[in-house]
């Protein structure tokens, strides 16, 4: 429980951190932020419940791509303003590491297992944006 | 609105550039050939036919009556994600939609946001709490969360230095990463109680290209297949280069007494 707090403020931290870098306007940046929030905590719910990692990050990348898109047609900016900032909790920095450093030291089972878990993220990713734009273009053609 | 032929041209010289600030921004593919065709629509053309892929930018639009124009432009910038610029383009481009720009005042908008950057304090204060927030975010305690802040700040400082000298993002990811791998290193080297999987990890993620990672996924999946396998290729040459910058300080901070 504990680590779930501090991971949701530091996802809180962190997409501010990046809203910033991006050079997104200060009146958005708590709402890119919040979204960040948003994305773990569907994340770690998912996770809890049907502890599927790709099921997970597909329904987290999903939500998060709704509330930015909602937001956009609210504030009247493009939707990615806040999606690519409040889905950063999810880019697998960390298997990515693992796997180097698995690679540097010749453990090459680990690596490989990191390895893959990097990839399945980010097939996951890049599956939820995808499925919430697929459906969005859907409505927009009937 | 009826354009002169003169004026017809200007108009695609300015769609132009307005394609190419787009790409510097970071925009997809799909949402800058949408942009230049509802822009053209705008300005009356009769039909756009508008191909983008990450280097090139093809323009050909027909107004009624007159013959088509055709120009294409060459795009060096590498996509660099700026919200800042984003958004003051698409601001104009709505506007257009709703009634058209006059071309010298779309002229002179461009121009500004052309040369109008994000501020650099904002680069570096948000590089700050990223790396940092990462570092814990990934299991890090606030030691840890601290130094990878402060290396987040000398990552921000190295790549504004290094984007000036026209490196390519290749070269400079290399260096920029062997950097931090090291300085981290030395550090974790001097006060043991940190972490250094941590810290690298939250530094990591400023470097990672895992959106444009994403972003050629998305683009592949929803039918740019060009331009998401050129930008896939791209992302994974680029992480390369920063997974081996970091395996070399690895390996040199591993020869270390």
């Amino acid at each position: 429980m504990k680590t779930a707090l501090i991971q949701l403020l530091t996802a809180f931290i962190s997409s501010w951190g990046f809203s910033m870098l991006f050079g997104l306007r200060r009146r958005f940046l708590i709402y890119a932020a919040l979204g960040g929030v948003l994305c773990w905590g569907v994340y770690l719910g998912m996770d809890a419940w049907t502890h599927m990692e790709f099921l997970s990050c597909l329904m987290a990348a999903a939500s998060t791509v709704v509330y930015a898109e909602l937001l956009a047609r609210r504030l009247k900016t493009p939707a990615t303003l806040f999606v690519v900032p409040a889905i950063l909790p999810l880019v697998p920095g960390g298997s990515l590491y693992y796997t180097m450093e698995n690679i540097v030291h010749g453990q090459l089972e680990a690596a490989r297992s990191y390895g893959q878990q990097t990839l399945i993220a980010a097939l996951a990713i890049a599956a939820g944006i995808s499925f919430v734009v697929a459906l969005r273009e859907l409505r927009a053609r009937r | 609105m009826n354009l002169t032929r003169q004026e017809q041209s200007r108009l695609l010289d300015c769609l132009l550039e307005m394609g190419d600030l787009l790409l510097d921004c970071g925009a997809e593919i799909g949402r800058v050939e949408d942009t230049l065709s509802r822009m053209g629509h705008a300005y009356g053309a009769e039909q756009m036919n508008v191909f983008v892929i990450p280097s090139l930018i093809s323009v050909s639009m027909s107004f009624p009556d007159t013959e088509a124009i055709t120009e294409t432009r060459r795009i060096h910038s590498f996509g660099n994600t700026d919200f800042y610029r984003l958004e003051k383009i698409n601001a104009m481009s709505r506007q257009c939609s709703v009634s058209p720009i006059p071309l010298d005042e779309l002229r002179a908008r461009l121009d500004k946001v052309a040369h109008g950057r994000k501020p650099f304090s904002m680069v570096l204060w948000g590089s700050i709490l990223a790396g940092g927030g990462f570092a814990v975010f990934f299991g890090g305690d606030l030691w840890d969360g601290l130094v990878a802040a402060v290396f987040a700040a000398a990552i921000c400082l190295l790549q504004n230095r290094l984007g000036k000298t026209q490196l390519g993002v290749v070269a400079s990811n290399l260096m920029v990463s062997l950097v931090i791998g090291l300085g981290v290193g030395l550090v974790v080297e001097l006060i043991p109680a940190l972490h250094m999987d941590k810290i690298l990890i939250g530094d990591i993620m400023l470097l990672i290209p895992g959106l444009a990672m994403t972003n050629a996924i998305r683009n592949t999946l929803l039918g740019n297949t060009i331009s998401g396998v050129v930008r896939l290729a791209e992302s994974l040459i680029w992480a390369a280069a920063l997974a081996g910058g970091f395996m070399v300080a690895l390996v040199i901070v591993g020869l270390l007494p």
